[in-house]
């Protein structure tokens, strides 16, 4: 069964009078537990792709079926309760809160779930520990390094255990000894609990992790591979 | 929940603009207490003072008196029958007979109500006992104001002339015997105080009054030909001379109220369009657009919670403060009721109100800006790219 399904999908933006088409056709199926990538060059359309994936978008035709949920049929409370339940997001400015510390950024997803104080503490702790960050719960966002930034970002979208993580250019604020760090980490995860990994990225670092390689230009799937990790 | 604490630490987080909002809507929230505080107290005091002095706790009126027309003042008295005259004795009414009359002070002319009054009376403050302390007959006792019009002292002679009941003038002169001093304008000017069987015998109209001044053991409101006058009559134009200052009020307050609101409603929107990003990002963690609305909202409302506080923390020692000494009018001669003092009076519903109407309002003008988030793209506030 797979994850995520997208069917003959096309994105349009309107531009002045007219459309631009941002995705053309695509079509593709990811499984569970896949870690794979968008890569192309800029404007190739992985962004877009990530947000109707993360139905923080919807397809202008074809259809983007998450979870066997079809993301344009949500309305937006059942989008929200699907991104809040299933669906991990990490961004490439990390997306803090930033009056909130540690902990409290990390918790926050939990707290619009029904979860008694214990469990949550417990799931909180439990995923600062994945990304080895259990010493800076107090810490507030400033006080962080951009890559203690990104791995509280990335406990942040793990803590709820998710189905689905998208990381829109994760690494590309982040120089190449804690890009492997949080690579690591979240391939890690990604075989431990067996979670789904999209990525969108143009980092030669991040493509060497991945499983599959998806190569997008001017909003259409150029190639679609299997990677053969050379780590 | 969630959206109170995130609200108190926004708030927080931003610093010097949240404290400037909140400094500003803690004056509006305090100067609304405290105006209205003021004329709370004013009214009370107000009223107090005009019962112990002039009204009493209500009043029978002869069924033609009109105090707004002089020639009914003539023919308003009537015998006082039995009924009547158990009350006064149970010290429940007390009979004033009421003439016009012309006082010639030093020479000078002046128009004045000749009130004959019970000096054994205990409902009203005036100092009618001080008639039993007379060796003169034609004794008076007058208020402050009315002495310093009439430039009258204790001891001098006044000539006073009247009709008698049958229109006939007649003069005589009467000494002052005493002035005192009372915070009711209507009590005083133009008003001698004599006894209340002299002033019958120099109009020959042996055991009559004009009016009866009741007590609060004073119930049985129909007797003969009187009318019962309550209290919401007598104390009617107090009480829209009160209701006319808070409006005029209402103006300051308001402005001052609105000037708060303007700037909640700055930051709110200054807020917004720079918090972007925030705002994509709680979409993307699961909440509802209206749910970050929500905590835009609960954000900028919570602004008049923080003044509250911050009202509190100098409102509550002021208050207090002048609650005891009181404000000082000195003695504004406006021929309204109004004490040299004033206490103002804070009461838990003034208190309550104001806190409503100014945590209603901030949160309407922090709503206003955050209702443009429902129509946001979450992708385009993550980018953080709309105008
Ligand atoms: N809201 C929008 N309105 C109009 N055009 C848009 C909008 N969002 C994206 N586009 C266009 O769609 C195309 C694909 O954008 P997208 O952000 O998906 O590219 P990308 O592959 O993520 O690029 P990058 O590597 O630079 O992040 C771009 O040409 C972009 O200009
Ligand atoms: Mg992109």
């Amino acid at each position: 069964m797979d994850i995520i399904k997208i069917e003959n999908l096309v994105k349009n933006f309107p531009v002045g009078k007219g459309f631009f088409t941002a995705l053309n056709d695509v079509n593709l199926n990811f499984g569970k537990g896949e870690f794979a990538g968008f890569v192309g060059p800029s404007g190739s359309g992985k962004t877009t792709l990530l947000n109707i994936i993360g139905s923080l978008d919807t397809p202008s035709e074809g259809r983007a079926i998450v979870m066997d949920k079809s993301v344009s049929e949500l309305t937006h409370k059942q989008s929200a309760k699907l991104r809040n339940e299933h669906i991990g997001f990490i961004f490439q400015t990390y997306n803090l809160l930033p009056v909130y510390n540690v902990y409290e950024n990390v918790e926050f997803s939990l707290l619009l779930q029904k979860m008694s104080g214990s469990e949550r503490k417990k799931a909180v702790m439990q995923a600062l520990e994945w990304v080895g960050l259990t010493d800076k719960i107090k810490s507030k966002p400033n006080m962080l390094s951009g890559g203690e930034c990104q791995r509280v970002a990335i406990a942040r979208s793990m803590v709820k255990k998710p189905q689905i993580v998208l990381a829109d250019e994760p690494t590309a604020n982040l120089d190449s000894k804690n890009s492997h760090h949080i690579l690591q980490t979240m391939k890690k995860l990604n075989e431990e609990l067996n979670v789904t990994f999209l990525f969108a990225t143009h980092d030669e670092k991040v493509m060497k992790y991945l499983n599959r390689i998806v190569t997008l230009e001017d909003g259409k799937v150029l190639s679609d591979k299997q990677n053969n990790l050379k780590l | 929940m969630i959206a109170l604490k995130l609200a108190y630490k926004n708030l927080l987080g931003a610093g010097l603009r949240t404290w400037l909002n909140v400094t500003i809507l803690s004056f509006a929230f305090v100067l609304i207490i405290f105006y209205n505080g003021l004329l709370d107290g004013w009214n009370r005091q107000g009223k107090r003072d005009t019962i112990n002095w002039q009204t009493g706790q209500g009043q029978l009126w002869h069924s033609e008196y009109d105090p707004f027309d002089p020639y009914t003042i003539a023919d308003s008295h009537a015998p006082l029958s039995d009924i009547v005259l158990k009350e006064i004795h149970a010290g429940n009414l007390s009979p004033i007979l009421i003439t016009q009359a012309t006082a010639y002070p030093n020479g000078r002319v002046q128009n004045a109500l000749l009130k004959g009054i019970d000096p054994n009376q205990k409902i009203l403050q005036l100092p009618s006992a001080d008639l039993n302390n007379v060796q003169e007959k034609y004794s008076a006792f007058i208020g402050s104001r009315m002495a310093e019009a009439a430039k009258l002292n204790v001891g001098d002679w006044v000539l006073v002339r009247w009709r008698d009941k049958n229109g006939t003038f007649d003069a005589r002169e009467i000494q002052i015997a005493a002035i005192f001093k009372c915070d009711v304008p209507a009590a005083d000017n133009g008003q001698i105080y004599i006894s209340l069987s002299v002033l019958q015998e120099m109009m020959g109209l042996e055991n009559e009054a004009s009016i009866l001044v009741s007590n609060e053991n004073f119930s049985q409101k129909n007797i003969d030909q009187w009318v019962f006058k309550d209290l919401d009559f007598l104390l009617e134009d107090f009480e829209k001379l009160i209701a006319s200052k808070k409006g005029g009020s209402m103006i300051m307050q308001g402005l001052l109220l609105i000037l708060a609101l303007l700037a909640i409603f700055d930051t709110q929107v200054l807020s917004i369009f720079r918090r972007q990003k925030e705002i994509g990002t709680y979409i993307a963690l699961g909440l509802t657009r209206w749910q970050v609305v929500g905590i835009f909202t609960v954000e900028g409302g919570a602004h008049s919670i923080l003044a509250a506080l911050l009202g509190a923390v100098y409102g509550i020692p002021l208050f207090i403060w002048l609650g005891k000494v009181g404000i000082s009018f000195g003695t504004p001669d406006m021929g309204i009721t109004i004490a040299e003092t004033i206490y103002p009076y804070y009461s838990v519903r003034l208190v309550i109100i104001s806190l409503l109407i100014v945590v209603f309002a901030a949160t309407v003008v922090s709503f206003l800006p955050a209702r443009k988030i429902a129509k946001m793209k979450p992708t385009d506030a993550l980018k953080g790219k709309l105008q």
